[in-house]
């Protein structure tokens, strides 16, 4: 009788287990695993800087890349090997859509501690420290004047 | 004739009425796909809050075989795609728009969407809800630069110039 009532919790726990195991992957169904990186790089407009229509970096872009991130464009980081990243959090502000604090640091340097997720060609950045910001550094104004207007 | 007049009027109905206008991207692909509206930040993390963030978070599709692709872009000047799906959040929709690839990065740009039963919505989003904001005509000379007359913007520009060096910094050396 014993031995019964033991099989039974034991069969109980195992049936709880499994319906809790597939309880939780259920719940991350669609999530990607992050890794951690150290990046330093320029916050850039993606659109204008991945696509090439115009010259998209430091000064010369850096009222393009604030009506791009006013309207709703992701914000991106370039490190400086050329490789691009969409930010989707920076610090403490969860809003990435025109998002007061990246907003703030548009065009500047900075260096970040983060959560990198790629996923289907795409590199996306949780940014939960920036350890550095430099400020504006890329002065590219003088070269490529004002864009996209020349004003 | 009434039949074939019917069919023309359902097929118009169910398909854009001209594929994806060209921008002129690099390696630019016209796309039409079904896919469901999702919030990128919860598809990639889990941390998904009510109604897609409601217009805070930026928003992207997640097709059938389990891809997910960002909005980068809508139809409007410098303006993203994120007001156009935002009613559309955990839906499935047709999207119509370009894909474009440059330097090894794939983006896409969103021109018109439509919900599972509606009508193609042009994906001008922004400037419609900017318009209702700022108390002009959507088709109106403001909101078509709304760029140049958006307070935020002017607030920015004002503290840190056109080139973000300070508002005291030469437009061009």
């Amino acid at each position: 009788m014993a031995a019964k009532r033991n099989l039974s919790k034991t069969m109980f726990a195992t049936v709880f287990g499994l319906a809790s195991v597939i309880a939780f992957c259920a719940g991350s169904i669609g999530a990607s695993t992050a890794r951690r990186v150290t990046l330093t790089g320029e916050v850039i407009d993606s659109w204008c800087q991945s696509t090439g229509i115009m010259y998209a970096l430091g000064t010369a872009h850096h009222q393009c890349a604030i009506w791009c991130a006013v309207g709703g464009i992701p914000v991106g980081l370039r490190t400086a090997d050329g490789t691009l990243y969409t930010i989707l959090r920076a610090d403490a502000d969860k809003r990435n859509v025109a998002s007061p604090r990246l907003l703030k640091i548009q065009t500047h340097e900075i260096s970040v501690e983060a959560d990198l997720y790629e996923r289907d060609g795409g590199r996306y950045l949780l940014i939960d420290q920036v350890l550095d910001d430099h400020g504006i550094v890329n002065q590219t104004h003088a070269d490529n004047g004002i864009q996209p207007f020349g004003e | 004739m009434r039949l074939s007049i019917a069919i023309l009027a359902a097929v118009l109905a169910s398909h854009p009425l001209m594929a994806a206008e060209s921008w002129g991207l690099p390696n630019e692909e016209a796309a039409t796909f079904s896919a469901k509206v999702v919030d990128m930040q919860c598809a990639l993390t889990g941390d998904c809050p009510k109604d897609c963030g409601d217009g805070r978070r930026q928003l992207g599709f997640l097709t059938g075989d389990g891809k997910l692709i960002l909005a980068m872009k809508n139809a409007d000047p410098f303006a993203g795609a994120s007001r156009d799906l935002l009613p559309f959040c955990g839906q499935t929709v047709t999207a119509d728009g370009l894909f474009a690839t440059n330097e090894g990065v794939r983006v896409f740009a969103l021109q018109r969407i439509k919900p599972a039963k509606g009508q193609w919505i042009a994906a001008n989003g922004f400037v419609r809800a900017w318009a209702k904001t700022n108390k002009v005509a959507a088709d109106g000379e403001q909101a078509a630069e709304w760029f140049r007359h958006d307070p935020t913007v002017a607030a920015l520009i004002a503290i840190g110039g056109k080139l973000g060096l300070g508002p005291d910094a030469p437009p061009k050396e």
